[in-house]
């Protein structure tokens, strides 16, 4: 519990109105051991959102972009593990933006203390959030792109977070940086996150024209079947994802056709074996198999496989489907299948 | 005395002294005369410079000139020769008491009505006293007061103060429920932030369909203007070709047509422009007629001598005739 004085490894807190703004005093202490306790009972307190704002309106932030330069370590993990509790509240995380941390965090990242450089990337997943703070990380997009080659593992999972969170914003920074063959490396991780973040990133990529394009070029798609066959629902949902963005441009139908993938994506939208539960976690996958399946049944070659299977596909598609969307797209599917010429109204 | 640097007049007239710290000398009790080496003037306080004349309540700060005005210098200087100047003047002028005649001297002599004894020896006596040396004194006994008032006491059996069982469920209440609070915060800042990330999540999900939906349509449409407007191309190039092609056709009918009877044209206009002649025919014309006209016009030429000749003759003869008949008449 913070401050009691039987707990060495925090300063005392005082009572009331006077906590933080005592607290944040104790931080001017040139001392690194007072300010590393102080610290540390600034971080229980700060669960608290009224806290929260009280640092906020306070004006203690500044304070705190002093300490992000100190140079003990452990003050430096400690203090951003503070902005990752104030990132978990709307108003931190405004306060955040507003004061221009941006920069002082981006030098954070080249930190020498694996703790200090972990904490910052918490904190900038925190900040994506919310859209205005994807906007202005969208900036820092190539830095935590070099970032993505040299961190460990569960540090990598957050900066493909923040990486994917970012992109769906805007998704040029990140193509610019090369992002389509540093993902396609990471698709082919052995941990399950880093193939989830690393398909949900190239899904964000893909949805612009150049996005679509690079993935046909750099041979993404083969890896991608793969990963259709993976245990995890999230990474097939996302790498159906992908090839749904992908399988809409012609080049990417015929490697798609070539690569057989339909029959693949049948399998995952056939409803046989399914429980109740998994039904919720498999929307997702079954809407983007759909989506795949749509957008390769323009193809002639797609449309021949696709017509013999159109009784699964109705199946999807009556009333009997309870989820509103997945009955829709599978409606979609047989309209686009069965579409000819003369039914069109227009061209 | 010997440190005192002499008194100066500033250049303003204001009075300064300034001596060195020297300690305390130890005079008796009585003043000796003073000596001749002092230069203390007693003046009178009235005209004392350093004491302050009139109001003070608005005193009159000594003005700091770095220069002063060289007519103030001047006339300060004026006033301390006429000063001295005065001051030995008055010294000249002074009566004195006439010299001693020789042999004699001044003796001084007191006129009072009572002698006084004069006399440079000071009558002094030296008193000394001393304290007695501290004698030991043996301590002071204990102050016992006596006693007044009622004695009481009072003794804490075990388990009176503090009862385990009573005190114990709030200290632990209080703790526990600290860490609880804590605790549950914590859980609900989790919780809150795991809602705001499967909220996004889910409508990523359905963004993406969405999006990808407008994505494929947008491609399709694409495609079909594409072929659409290849189409239309490949239609309108046809029709140019059609056109073409007709327009060859009839070109070629009409010149079909035209150039007709062009031969028998040509020939007919060639015939008559005598390019296609008998070899014969054109040598008997050429060759054979001028010849023959030739002839028939020499023959004829001839004919027409004969006859111009014939007719002269017969005109002759005729003349001849006449005139006979004439001169016959």
């Amino acid at each position: 519990m913070a401050g009691s004085p039987y707990d060495p490894s925090r300063a005392p807190v005082a009572y009331g109105r006077r906590a933080v703004p005592q607290l944040f005093s104790e931080l001017q202490q040139q001392e690194a051991p007072r300010r590393v306790r102080a610290l540390a009972s600034l971080c229980d307190l700060l669960r608290d959102p009224e806290r929260i704002s009280c640092t906020v309106s306070g004006g203690f932030l500044e304070q705190l972009k002093v300490l992000l330069k100190d140079e003990d370590s452990i003050v430096r993990a400690k203090t951003c593990e503070l902005l990752h509790l104030l990132t978990a509240h709307r108003i931190g995380r405004q306060a955040l933006l507003s004061s221009s941390f941006l920069p002082h965090l981006s030098e954070l990242m080249d930190d020498s203390s694996s703790s200090c450089r972990r904490n910052v990337q918490r904190v900038l997943n925190r900040l994506t959030l919310m859209p205005a703070g994807a906007e202005a990380l969208l900036t820092l997009v190539p830095k935590l792109m070099l970032k993505l080659r040299e961190e460990e593992e569960d540090v990598q999972v957050l900066l493909l977070s923040t990486l994917s969170s970012c992109s769906c914003l805007d998704p040029l920074p990140a193509l610019a940086s090369d992002g389509v063959s540093l993902l396609l490396h990471k698709l082919s991780d052995s941990s399950t996150d880093i193939r989830r973040e690393a398909a949900a990133a190239l899904m964000a990529l893909s949805v612009c024209e150049d996005g679509m394009r690079q993935v046909c070029e750099k041979e993404v798609l083969p890896v991608l079947v793969n990963l259709l066959r993976d245990e995890d629902v999230e990474v097939q949902a996302n790498a159906a994802g992908v090839i749904m963005y992908a399988a809409i441009t012609n080049e990417g139908k015929q490697q798609c056709l070539d690569l057989d993938v339909i029959p693949i994506l049948l399998s995952l939208v056939s409803q046989d074996g399914e429980e109740e539960k998994d039904k919720e976690r498999k929307k997702a996958l079954v809407m983007y198999s759909l989506r795949a399946l749509t957008a390769l049944a323009e193809a002639p070659q797609g449309r021949c496989l696709l017509l013999e299977q159109l009784p699964l596909l109705g199946r999807r598609s009556e009333a009997a489907e309870e989820d509103q969307d997945i009955r829709r797209n599978a409606q979609n599917a047989v309209r686009v299948i069965t579409w000819t010429p003369c039914n069109t109204g227009d061209l | 005395m010997a440190y005192v640097s002499p008194t100066k007049r500033d250049q303003n007239g204001s009075y300064t002294f300034s001596s060195r710290p020297r300690p305390v000398e130890d005079r008796s009790k009585y003043r000796e005369a003073p000596s001749e080496q002092t230069q203390s003037n007693y003046g009178n306080i009235m005209y004392d410079r350093r004491v302050i004349r009139g109001n003070t309540y608005a005193q009159q700060i000594i003005p700091t000139t770095a220069l002063p005005d060289p007519v103030e210098v001047q006339r300060q200087q004026e006033i301390r020769r006429r000063n001295v100047a005065a001051k030995r003047a008055r010294e000249q002028c002074r009566t004195r008491t006439p010299e001693a005649l020789q042999g004699r001297k001044h003796i001084d002599v007191q006129t009072d009505l009572y002698l006084e004894e004069l006399s440079d020896v000071i009558v002094a006596s030296d008193i000394e006293c001393q304290t007695d040396a501290f004698l030991d004194k043996p301590a002071t006994p204990l102050f016992i007061p006596a006693k007044s008032g009622k004695d009481v006491e009072t003794q804490i059996e075990e388990g009176e103060l503090f009862d385990f069982d009573r005190e114990v469920p709030a200290l632990l209440e209080v703790l526990v429920g600290k860490t609880v609070e804590q605790s549950l915060e914590e859980v609900m800042e989790e919780e809150e932030l795991a809602g705001l990330r499967a909220q996004q999540r889910a409508f990523r999900e359905l963004r993406n369909n969405e999006l990808e939906e407008v994505l494929r349509l947008k491609e399709q449409e694409r495609r079909r203007s594409k072929e659409k407007e290849r189409r239309v191309a490949q239609q309108k190039e046809m029709l140019r070709k059609e056109r073409e092609v007709a327009e060859k056709i009839a070109a070629r009918a009409f010149t079909q047509q035209y150039l007709a009877d062009l031969l028998p044209a040509v020939f007919t206009s060639l015939r008559s422009h005598g390019y296609f002649y008998d070899p014969v025919e054109n040598d008997i014309e050429t060759n054979f007629f001028p010849w023959l006209m030739a002839e028939v016009n020499n023959s004829l030429e001839k004919r027409y001598t004969a006859r111009a000749l014939l007719d002269t003759i017969i005109d002759d003869v005729a003349q001849k005739r006449q005139e006979a008949f004439k001169d016959t008449q």
